[in-house]
């Protein structure tokens, strides 16, 4: 089979998966909506430059804990079933694929959740929403392939925050720059520049964990 | 025996040169203060210029400019020595520069037969009553800077605020090379370690990666102490200081996540995979990002690294063998922890 054809497969039967128990979505959602109110309650007024320090804390939280579940949430014998039947690589690029949906899903509610709250401080909506775009990829392929790593631990939600949280400061960095250039927080006149290391970092890691993932699965 | 083992012999020598030349070869001679630092046109003044490691007295008369920039210079209308140390110049400054600016820095040159030329950049700060650049340029009598002696000594330069400091190149910089070197050794085995499968490779992974780690950890104490000293702080938030930290969190992670798996194939697998994808987060960590935002380390914001200001020739004949000596020496350490290893792993299946 075609490898196109069969991450269309897998991305398609792992949306049919969440959309027939929803619980993925509804409890991140719950968890952010939650996050958004406490910050709300504690700061009640929030200023440009913690609203974006905030939201990026708040998308990172919500992120690891929707994508640790990746590899976890079917059971073993079914995930050997896919390994049987699939290509490795495209196991790992549907679920990178279907992350970033998730992920950028997250991303824009939170904002709007946000928002809602704590006002939009948001000056170049174009610019914060390729942030978020950026930002969903980013985590997407770095928290999807810890995942993989962590699920092969017993105790795999904290070792997933232990790998992935120094592992993904470099992403962080540039997209807080680049949020902070778009709430207009700061001149930055290398907007492509951070756009181009952004985007080759994601290269780079993606090409690493197509690279890797065939070693890890097999158990 | 000696065929093997030459290349740890061989950084024993090199880090025994890097030691010996390193600390015991003498700063070129700078000059340190001067005053006034700040003056007004048309005064004459008498600047009184604080050397190191000068020698004033011996050999021939002193010149001293007071440079603007390279088509404009003032010389000294006479010189007088006053100690190997001290020396004092008499300048007669024009009622008008040939500047629009209302403070114009000048830069001081001294120069004699045995300590060559030195400098002191921004030295004076001359302030201007009116401001006429016409006249400035008419009443302007240029004296180039001109026959100055240059002789190669084997000296290291005199930067201002590194002073004798400049010697810890030898031993902060090396430690980001050698470390490199090293983690690059282990993502070898790591690779080595998914190909063949051999268990040894794992071992050599691991004892590599900590020796990387140790190196990381030398790095930042002695820039921590070298930044005590040249930026007032150990710790300054330094762009650099925080994903060097960030680097080590990561190395750190990586023994908890082989302290998880009991199964000693499982721990190599799962650690070689994530060695493999750590290191490669490194580089734009370390070596991408510091780049392009504003850092106190030469070679970042725009800064030249390695240009003929930080590492001269002098320098750069310490300073290589100082790299190869410190990355032969961490390699040895690594071979050490793992034969180590595999001597406990062979003492437990006794």
């Amino acid at each position: 089979m075609n490898i196109f054809k069969e991450i269309g497969f897998l991305l398609h039967k792992d949306l049919r998966l969440e959309f027939r128990s929803s619980y993925a979505i509804s409890g991140i959602l719950l968890y952010v909506f939650s996050t958004i109110f406490i910050v709300y309650i504690s700061f009640r007024k929030v200023q440009p430059d913690v609203w974006n320090a905030l939201f990026w804390i708040i998308i990172l939280f919500a992120s690891v804990s929707a994508v640790v579940k990746s590899f976890v949430q079917e059971n073993s014998a079914r995930q050997l079933y896919y390994y049987s039947l699939a290509n490795p690589v495209s196991v790992i690029l549907s679920k990178i694929l279907y992350n970033i949906i998730l992920l950028l899903l997250l991303s824009l509610l939170t904002w709007l959740g946000f928002s809602f709250v704590a006002g939009n401080p948001v000056k170049d909506t174009a610019q914060f929403f390729l942030a978020l775009l950026l930002g969903s990829v980013g985590f997407s392929i770095t928290f999807t392939f810890i995942s993989a790593i962590s699920s092969k631990a017993e105790n795999n939600a904290t070792l997933m925050a232990i790998l992935s949280f120094p592992l993904i400061i470099p992403i962080l960095l540039t997209l807080i720059k680049l949020s902070a250039n778009a709430l207009r927080l700061m001149q930055d006149t290398g907007v492509q520049k951070d756009i181009f290391i952004l985007l080759s970092i994601d290269l780079l890691l993606v090409g690493l964990a197509m690279v890797l993932f065939p070693f890890l699965w097999k158990d | 025996m000696a065929r093997k083992n030459w290349w740890k012999a061989l950084s024993v020598l090199l880090l025994l040169y890097v030691f010996i030349a390193g600390l015991t070869v003498p700063l070129t001679p700078g000059i340190t203060t001067v005053s006034p630092s700040s003056v007004r046109t048309g005064e004459s003044f008498t600047l009184e210029a604080t050397g190191y490691n000068s020698r004033y007295t011996q050999g021939g008369p002193i010149r001293a400019w007071l440079k603007m920039d390279d088509e404009h210079a003032l010389a000294a209308e006479s010189v007088e020595v006053a100690g190997d140390r001290k020396v004092k110049a008499f300048f007669r400054m024009p009622e008008y520069l040939p500047v629009d600016r209302k403070v114009q820095d000048f830069t001081l040159v001294l120069d004699s037969e045995v300590d060559g030329a030195s400098i002191l950049p921004s030295a004076v700060f001359v302030t201007q009553d009116s401001i006429d650049p016409e006249m400035g340029q008419k009443a302007w009598t240029n004296s180039p800077v001109a026959q100055l002696h240059e002789h190669w000594t084997m000296t290291y330069p005199f930067r201002n605020i590194l002073g004798e400091t400049i010697r810890n190149t030898y031993f902060h910089v090396p430690m980001w090379f050698a470390m490199l070197f090293i983690f690059i050794a282990s993502v070898v085995y790591s690779v080595r370690y998914l190909r063949k499968g051999d268990l040894g490779n794992d071992n050599k992974a691991e004892a590599y990666t900590r020796v990387g780690i140790l190196f990381g950890l030398m790095g930042l104490g002695t820039g921590a102490i070298w930044a005590k000293n040249t930026w007032g702080a150990y710790w300054s938030g330094d762009v650099k200081q925080n994903m060097t930290a960030i680097a080590l969190l990561i190395y750190f992670a990586y023994f908890v996540l082989r302290a998880v798996f009991e199964d000693p194939e499982k721990k190599a697998r799962i650690s070689a995979v994530y060695n493999i994808f750590a290191f490669s987060t490194l580089i734009p960590l370390i070596y991408v990002i510091p780049r392009l935002t504003d850092s106190l380390h030469p070679g970042s914001g725009g800064n030249p690294a390695f240009g003929s200001q930080d590492l001269d020739n002098t320098m750069r004949m310490v300073f290589y063998p100082a790299v190869i000596g410190w990355t032969l020496l961490g390699f040895w350490i690594a071979n050490l922890l793992y034969r180590m290893e595999k001597i406990q792993l062979w003492l437990m299946e006794r």
